[in-house]
């Protein structure tokens, strides 16, 4: 099937702004009548939370977490991009727009990016106005730094703790509303299922993580804002509990999940120390505005960094790309990471490591300042490692970071499946095959703020729906279904834990599709993934009460969801014979190591249907068209 | 509840509790620097208290805002310490603490202290309740009169020097008195915080300044005792 | 290194709870304290006994779900730093250590180390917000901020809403995080408007929580992983004498 992403015609410039004018309005008196259900409590639910109850719809809200704060967004470090210009450098929408498309390695619809970079500089007076703390000059002026894959100064920021500062503001906008009694609340409650009855996407099935009640609620549209999947790497920046269930199960309801193989490997991250090991921190990117990378030119060389002379470091991005030096897009400063680390040439115990090197930026500019930018980051490294950066250098290892795939969405961010909307990074629409630098936090919030409250709108206006309540036989078929899935998990009587099946998935999906993959890998995994899910419904130990508070079960469903994503991703990855952005097939590279991109074949979205666990899915196409951005090799040399 | 209702505020109750606490410091301070008037002589201490008896009217107002002050600050720090031990009803089995002094953790119990000390205190010197005998009329000449009139007055000096010749009574004023810098040591900078007086520049000056005060208080007034108790002061009686 | 453990269980809010002793044998230094607990939980199920249940998300100090009274100090002796970033190179091989929940009237026990903390969020609810709704916003470079301003703002927004000052109080009083908000609006012009309501409203439902009284022991300050200073306190109490001889004041009663 060819997709349409329903892209309104006209000119780039005011296709938005067309298409806003053309969709249909809900009146304010009907809009009370209309019930939308958000799960999650990121940037980009929170925020559709909070703006679609100010228009006056009502609105429930899940989260599994104990409160809406704790959503991942929160750990976001560097910043949030805008195309403000104000330290006129330079930059406009459309030099923003050009910089994501061209930094998504021309795998984004170019429309959709446009627009983003259109609401960018909404996203900043928003947050203003709400209290965000954002960084300022002493006249009071808002200041701005640059960050990976861009040339000038766009990004805004709070300390190192800019997503923090964004999700509180959009947090604080929600419980307003909680407050005025316009948003349901719904914590410690995890989607387990979505609920469609003729096609439309109606409702919910939760479990109630306190006492593993299984409730339906019913919508008359479903939002999910579930973020991304990079925990099916298990080691991955993203927090313990963040898990591909909501998408997954919505695609094994039939919506269509596009290109789960756009990964992305986040460069500065701490290398890992040992098998204990439940999570890689990042360190934000912004570090490497004034750190230089490097590795010692000779294999093996295991002096203390501090006595390698000068002409024995490799400098190696400054001299792979010296017009963007070390600060080259993640995807392409992680695979020349690798890449040195395959020579022989990384650094620390386990030599996957490369140094992010303070010494001369400390002697330019002083410790004072480099304290002052990076302060908490330098804390926080020593804390985890036990090394000082103000005196040695930190060492730093690509890890899996962000997922830019997702489900299918059209232009108006709807899936497939009527009424099932879907924002933030659990879609998959503005970052193609790579996301670049402080772009997830503005779309997260562009999506919600800003987006979605426009065209959601439009669904109702256009959209006739049955009265439907939890008594449906759909809901309890449903509640049915998720019941004894865990009723089966629960009676498994194995040996292993879900954490160990976690490991074990985690190990084959970043050995033959981290952060570069080949064909005959792909082929490997595919074989044993489904071994590993086999051997997961036999051997599952479980211990406790479906009816209480159970982590071990609350893991053990989550880690079967990613036994059946990991082998979509790998047909995903398989399939896209090609190299783009984060997607790396070692076919498919110029002599210099670069990703070969083959747009004859591959210039479109890669959407795949559901047809039954183990069986390979039905890939949909949706061709995409650059007309503003001409189609080039990504070059940042 | 008229206005007695800032009770049901946790904040207005606290600000309470810092300004009577305040008045109350005050007083401390003033009547400290009185009873030092010791070390000039008995003529000097004796024309004090004469003096402030002749205030009559304005030392009565001086007494009930005393009185007033005491008593909001009683009932005020009761109220606080129920609710306090309500929101924390099950102790840690294993607690260390970063910041709170030993005096801070005990201020009920040392304002409790205060209290009987304070009791005391005014049943000594100022009913004359417990030790009636020490109380003697002065017979003396003022320095401005014209002829040889003999005029009478209280002798607080021979009061007080015959109370302190007692080492009982001297031992329960040091106690006391420590108590009270115990008291002060977190009350002072406590008052600043409470009031909103709370900047990064000064604040540590002012905890170190409450702390040296309380020092201050307690060294100059059990120095009295042990003078008198060493036959430093008030020998001649 | 050899550790030993004792751990709060308690199987529900009706529980008394008391504690189990644990040992655990191969605790590497570079383990956090949580990946300790993971290798302990490991063990337990491997057993086929139920894990310690406690909260974690981001495991890099900023989400605030972790908590944990170890040896009597919230978040662990290691200065502002949240349990999931404190290491176990921090503790000595032989060491004993006793991990509690956080403890408060405001913060009943859901299971073992779980609390509910849903609290700060119905205080939040009741008016930690600027009332803007999407759209409204003016240019973000019409409202100039004071760099110092905007610092302090920043130094009080960095609260991460864990709990710790309450869990460290010994009244169980939720001054300093309630003072963070507060304060992180009184330092913004956009917090101008609202100031006197906010400050009430939120002192209002922070009472209604039965969280206690502040004695100023300052303890919420020390434990505090983001070191947020009780300076915000005393920026609070102020501002709440002000609101509440205010005409705020009489319409907040009002409504109340």
């Amino acid at each position: 099937m060819i997709l349409d992403g329903k892209v309104p015609s006209g000119r780039i410039e005011e296709k938005w702004d067309k298409h806003r004018f053309e969709m249909k309005l809900v009146s304010p008196a009907n809009k009370r009548k209309y019930k939308i259900l958000i799960v999650g409590t990121g940037l980009a639910g929170a925020s559709a939370a909070a703006s679609l109850a100010e228009l006056g719809y009502n609105v429930e809200v899940f989260t599994y977490h104990d409160s809406p704060r704790r959503a991942h967004s929160i750990a976001a470090q560097g910043g949030i991009n805008a195309a403000k210009n104000y330290p006129n450098d330079g930059d406009s929408i459309w030099r923003l727009f050009y910089d994501t498309v061209k930094g998504g390695d021309f795998r984004a619809r170019e429309a959709n990016v446009y627009r983003l970079a259109q609401v960018s500089n909404n996203i900043i007076d928003q947050c203003v106005a709400q209290g965000v703390p954002f960084a300022r000059e002493y006249s009071g002026y808002l200041a701005n730094r640059s960050f990976g894959g861009a040339q000038l100064s766009r990004t805004f920021y709070a300390r190192g703790q800019t997503g923090q500062q964004l999700l509180l503001g959009a947090y604080s906008a929600m419980m307003r509303q909680v407050g005025l009694k316009k948003i349901i609340l719904h914590t410690r409650t995890e989607m387990l299922d979505l609920v469609v009855i003729d096609g439309v996407a109606r409702g919910i099935v939760t479990r109630n993580l306190l006492n593993g009640k299984i409730e339906s609620f019913v919508g008359d549209a479903v939002v999910l804002a579930t973020g991304g999947y990079s925990n099916v790497f298990f080691l991955s920046t993203n927090a313990q509990a963040c898990n591909v269930t909501a998408t997954y199960r919505a695609y094994k309801r039939g919506a269509f999940f596009a290109n789960p193989a756009f990964t992305q490997i986040h460069p500065t991250c701490i290398p890992q120390s040992g098998e204990h090991q439940s999570k890689l921190t990042l360190m934000s990117e912004s570090l490497r505005n004034d750190g230089r990378v490097w590795v010692p030119k000779n294999p093996g060389d295991k002096r203390d960094p501090r006595d390698i002379p000068e002409d024995e470091r490799d400098y190696f991005l400054e001299r792979m790309y010296p017009s963007y030096g070390n600060l080259a897009p993640r995807d392409i400063a992680s695979r020349a990471a690798k890449r040195v680390c395959d020579e022989g040439r990384g650094v620390g115990p386990t030599g996957n490591g490369v140094y992010l090197d303070f010494a001369d930026a400390i002697k330019r500019l002083g410790k004072k300042v480099i304290e002052e930018r990076y302060g908490n980051l330098f804390e926080m490294y020593e804390r985890i490692t036990g090394d000082n950066p103000y005196e040695t250098p930190m060492r730093i290892y690509p890890a899996p970071h962000y997922t830019m795939g997702g489900l299918w969405v059209d232009y108006n961010l709807m899936s497939n499946l009527p009424g099932l909307h879907v924002i933030g990074e659990a879609n998959f629409s503005d970052h193609g095959a790579n996301r670049l630098g402080a772009s997830a936090l503005m779309q997260g919030l562009a999506d919600g703020y800003f987006i979605l409250p426009y065209t959601i709108g439009h669904y109702f206006a256009t959209t006739k729906l049955e009265k439907v309540t939890t008594d449906h036989p759909e809901f309890k078929k449903v509640e049915k279904e998720v019941e004894e899935r865990i009723k089966k998990i629960m009676s498994i009587n194995g040996k292993k834990t879900p954490t160990q099946f976690h490991r074990e998935l985690g190990k084959i999906m970043w050995n033959y599709c981290g952060m570069s993959r080949n064909e005959q890998g792909l082929k490997t995994a595919l074989e044993l993934v489904p071994k590993l899910r086999e051997e997961f419904w036999q051997n599952l130990t479980m211990v406790g009460e479906e009816g209480d508070l159970n982590i071990v079960l609350e893991k053990a469903l989550r880690v079967a969801d990613f036994l059946e994503f990991a082998e979509l991703m790998l047909w995903d990855a398989l399939e896209r014979n090609e190299s783009c952005g984060g997607h790396f097939r070692e076919e498919h590279q110029y002599p210099d190591g670069e990703a070969k991109r083959d747009d004859e074949n591959f210039c479109h979205v890669a959407a795949w249907e559901f047809t039954g666990v183990g069986n390979k899915p039905i890939r949909h196409i949706e061709p995409l068209v650059f007309e503003y951005v001409p189609l080039t090799v990504r070059s940042y040399k | 509840m008229g206005f007695f209702s800032y009770l049901r505020s946790s904040i207005l109750s606290k600000i309470v509790m810092a300004i009577t606490g305040a008045i109350l410091v005050l007083y401390v301070i003033v009547h400290t620097a009185g009873n030092l008037l010791i070390y000039f002589g008995k003529d000097t201490l004796n024309s004090y208290s004469a003096f402030l008896h002749s205030l009559g009217p304005i030392l009565w107002i001086i007494r009930v805002v005393l009185i007033l002050s005491a008593i909001l600050h009683i009932i005020t720090s009761i109220k606080l310490k129920f609710e306090n031990w309500g929101a924390k009803p099950t102790k840690y089995a294993v607690k260390k603490y970063l910041k709170a002094k030993f005096s801070s953790r005990t201020m009920i119990w040392t304002g409790l202290m205060v209290l009987c000390f304070v009791v005391y205190h005014l049943l000594h010197f100022t009913f004359r309740t417990t030790n009636p005998q020490h109380y003697y009329p002065e017979f003396y000449q003022p320095h401005n009169a014209v002829s040889s009139v003999i005029l009478e007055r209280f002798d607080v000096y021979r009061m007080v020097v015959l109370g302190f010749k007692n080492p009982l009574i001297s031992l329960v004023y040091i106690v006391g008195v420590i108590i009270v810098g115990f008291h002060l040591d977190h009350a002072i900078q406590s008052m600043f915080q409470t009031l909103g007086y709370n900047q990064k520049h000064y604040f540590p000056t002012i905890q170190k300044c409450s702390t040296g005060l309380a020092i201050i208080i307690v060294i100059c007034l059990i120095s009295i005792p042990i003078s008198i108790l060493l036959g430093l002061v008030g020998g001649g009686i | 290194m050899k550790i030993t453990l004792h751990i709060w269980r308690q199987k529900n809010s009706n529980d008394k709870g008391h504690f189990e002793t644990y040992h655990l044998d191969n605790v590497i230094e570079d383990m956090s304290f949580l990946e300790m607990l993971d290798v302990l939980n490991e063990k337990l199920v491997a057993e086929g006994k139920e894990p310690v249940a406690f909260d974690h998300d981001c495991r890099e100090g900023i989400c605030g779900a972790c908590s944990l009274t170890i040896n009597g100090i919230p978040h662990g002796p290691e200065k502002n730093t949240t349990t999931c970033q404190l290491h176990m190179r921090k503790f000595k091989d032989g060491d004993e250590i006793w991990v509690e929940p956080f403890r408060a009237r405001a913060f009943p026990v859901i299971k073992d180390l779980i609390v509910d903390r849903s609290a700060f969020d119905r205080i939040i609810q009741a008016g930690g917000f600027i009332s803007v709704n999407t759209g409204q916003a003016p240019e973000a470079n019409s409202i100039l901020v004071p760099k110092q301003n905007a610092d302090n703002a920043m130094d009080a927004a960095q609260c991460i809403g864990c709990g710790a000052c309450v869990a460290a109080c010994p009244n169980g009083a939720a001054m300093l995080f309630v003072a963070a908000k507060v304060s992180h609006f009184a330092y913004l012009p956009q917090g101008q408007p609202e100031r006197k309501r906010r400050v009430l409203a939120m002192v209002e439902q922070m009472q209604k929580e039965g969280f206690g009284n502040c004695s100023n022991f300052y303890e919420c300050g020390a434990a505090c992983p983001k070191g947020i200073s009780v300076r915000f306190i005393a920026l609070m109490n102020r501002d709440y004498l002000k609101a509440s001889y205010s005409e705020e004041k009489l319409e907040f009663a009002e409504k109340e």
